[in-house]
């Protein structure tokens, strides 16, 4: 029996049909293959006649990991925005949700020698003052015609040995990483003292995730989809401000934003994620002891 | 040759003064790097985690007094260093030898004074250091005089004075003041310095003090408020032989939260007591 230690489980990812492909700094790492079975009960029986398969056989495999922004993965292009730089999975999720055609490919995630074709469900990353940022990933595995969703067995991936001790500057982290500042909130103030001004948000941190939804197409004769189209997505942007804004509109005006998380250095390429035609949809106040008050609002944009 | 650097060429300078009868001054950080750790590691990096923040810690002996409080000072008290216990921030240089580093944005949390009878007084600091911390000081450290060369008070039971509401005639031995000031520190998104550093509530204020008791009454230990609070508690100390006040601690209503009579075949009978309050700003 292979006894697996974490140095020998990486997670990687790639794209299918190309040589794209990244071994993400992973945290952590789950892999679920659920077959539902439901029961059939017939009158004139006390018991059940048996259990009968409900639906196909569906996986999902989820992970943390560090959100790197100049990985192995390079030299490709983001749709969505311009940029070169960025992780696979930022990468999947811009295509994803800026694409025209709805017909959905996948992408190989691997781990420990079990893989699957996996379909985005949901992609989050988080930045903070004096923070690293660590994002996470969640794919649905639905297989395909007669591939399994989750097929291989554990055994151990030798990552092979990397340079010496440094530090490192291909994560986000959020000590030269800002929000455009069209994402500060503005209010108009009077005071009696000071006259008309702005009061003017101060950012300390920012939670971004989008969902996606896929639609798999399965046939009469085969339990796996033909294919997968996908649907809709819907995108959402939480900030942490010092700034309370009552004046909440019932229809609030939309706006792009282009958020550039950047590394430890202050010259490299940041990777982009663009939000485009976010409306602020919530404001919240809230304070503990021995803390300022802080506001949260939160923007949402659908694809 | 190996050189060793000896307490002459080393000194301390705050805001531009130099602090003089320093008995030892600790200047540290420990580094917020945190190893990457993660499936199929093969490579150790690291990255900083929260905040970077040194820490800056002074004893020093009170030889050197500001000038007498008026009500033109732009000071609360006498002992330089005590002024820092507000909502002022300072930068420093520590030279020693022919090197020096220095230090921005340092903020007291904790300060204290004592003194017994025959001792020269000292105080204690501890302080933060949320901005830079190395070498390349943008600014310049002060230079000892010869007429800046301090006088020692050493004190007696003639220049130390507690008054505890209506108790005034007891000898005092030996007393320390230590108080502690929150500090909040205000980070935002894209700068690893604090935004803003928010003098923290409550400031803690924490009395400790023995006497030889004349006309003092032992108080009852039950929590009642008309005995164990008192409601004015004034510490003084004197420069020797003169009504030249050094130091002044006035409180309000400060709880009694310790108290131990000792009495001994060949002594004077002692009380001990710790007194606590908690100032708002």
């Amino acid at each position: 029996m292979a006894r697996i230690f974490y140095d020998k489980a990486p997670v990687e990812v790639q794209a299918l049909g190309t040589n794209f492909r990244e071994t993400l700094i992973a945290t952590d790492c789950s892999i679920n293959f659920t077959s539902s079975q439901s029961p059939i009960y017939a009158v004139g029986k006390k018991g059940s006649i048996g259990q009968f398969p409900a639906a196909a056989r569906v996986g999902d495999i989820s992970f943390n990991f560090l959100t790197t922004i100049t990985g192995e993965f390079q030299n490709i292009v983001g749709i969505g925005v311009t940029s070169s730089q960025g992780n696979i999975i930022n990468y999947l999720a811009d295509a994803i949700k800026n694409s025209t055609d709805s017909e959905a490919s996948g992408v190989i995630i691997k781990c420990a020698g079990v893989s699957g074709v996996g379909f985005l469900n949901s992609y989050s990353f988080n930045t903070a003052a004096n923070s690293i940022s660590s994002s996470s990933a969640a794919f649905t595995l639905f297989g395909s015609g007669t591939q399994l969703p989750v097929s291989g067995r554990l055994s151990g991936v030798n990552a092979g040995v990397g340079d010496g001790t440094s530090v490192t500057t291909g994560i986000a982290h959020g000590r030269f990483t800002t929000m455009p500042s069209s994402l500060n909130t503005v209010l108009y103030q009077s005071d009696a003292a000071l006259g008309e001004r702005y009061a003017t948000g101060t950012i300390y941190s920012t939670d971004y995730s989008i969902n996606f939804n896929h639609n798999p197409i399965y046939k009469i004769g085969q339990e796996f989809p033909v294919t997968t189209f996908y649907t809709t997505a819907s995108e959402s942007l939480t900030v942490s401000e010092d700034v309370f804004n009552s004046g909440l509109k019932y229809d609030e005006t939309a706006s792009s934003y282009d958020i550039a998380l950047k590394g430890l250095s202050n010259t490299a390429q940041p990777m982009y994620v663009r939000v485009s035609e976010a409306k602020e949809v919530s404001t919240s106040a809230s304070v503990g002891l021995d803390d300022i008050i802080r506001t949260q609002k939160t923007l949402t944009a659908a694809y | 040759m190996l050189g060793r650097i000896t307490r002459e060429a080393e000194k301390l300078t705050i805001n531009g003064s130099g602090i003089q009868g320093i008995q030892s001054l600790t200047a540290s950080y420990d580094s917020v790097a945190t190893p990457v750790s993660n499936l199929g590691i093969n490579s150790i990096q690291y990255y900083p985690e929260g905040p970077q923040q040194a820490n800056l810690q002074v004893n020093t002996l009170l030889i050197n007094f500001l000038d007498p409080i008026n009500s033109f000072s732009e000071y609360t008290s006498r002992d330089p260093l005590q002024n820092y216990t507000g909502d002022m921030s300072f930068s420093g240089i520590v030279d020693h030898g022919s090197k020096q580093f220095y230090f921005t944005q340092g903020y007291l949390e904790t300060y204290s004074a004592s003194c017994s009878v025959g001792e020269i007084p000292q105080s204690s600091t501890s302080s933060v250091i949320y901005g830079d911390f190395g070498a390349d000081a943008k600014f310049d450290s002060w230079e000892q005089s010869f007429e800046s060369q301090a006088k020692l008070n050493v004190t007696s039971y003639g220049s130390m004075e507690i008054n505890l509401d209506t108790f005034e005639t007891n000898r005092v031995n030996s007393f320390s003041v230590s108080i502690t000031t929150p500090r909040l520190p205000i980070y935002k998104l894209g700068k690893d310095q604090p935004d803003e550093v928010i003098a923290g509530t409550p400031i803690e204020v924490n009395v400790n003090f023995e006497i030889e008791p004349d006309d003092y009454e032992i108080k009852n230990m039950r929590l009642i408020p008309n005995e164990t609070v008192f409601k004015n508690t004034v510490i003084t100390l004197k420069k020797n032989n003169s009504h030249d006040i050094l130091l002044r601690y006035s409180f309000d209503d400060m709880l009694l939260t310790s108290q131990s009579f000792a009495g001994a075949n060949e002594s004077n009978a002692r009380i001990s007591f710790n007194l606590r309050s908690f100032i708002l700003r």
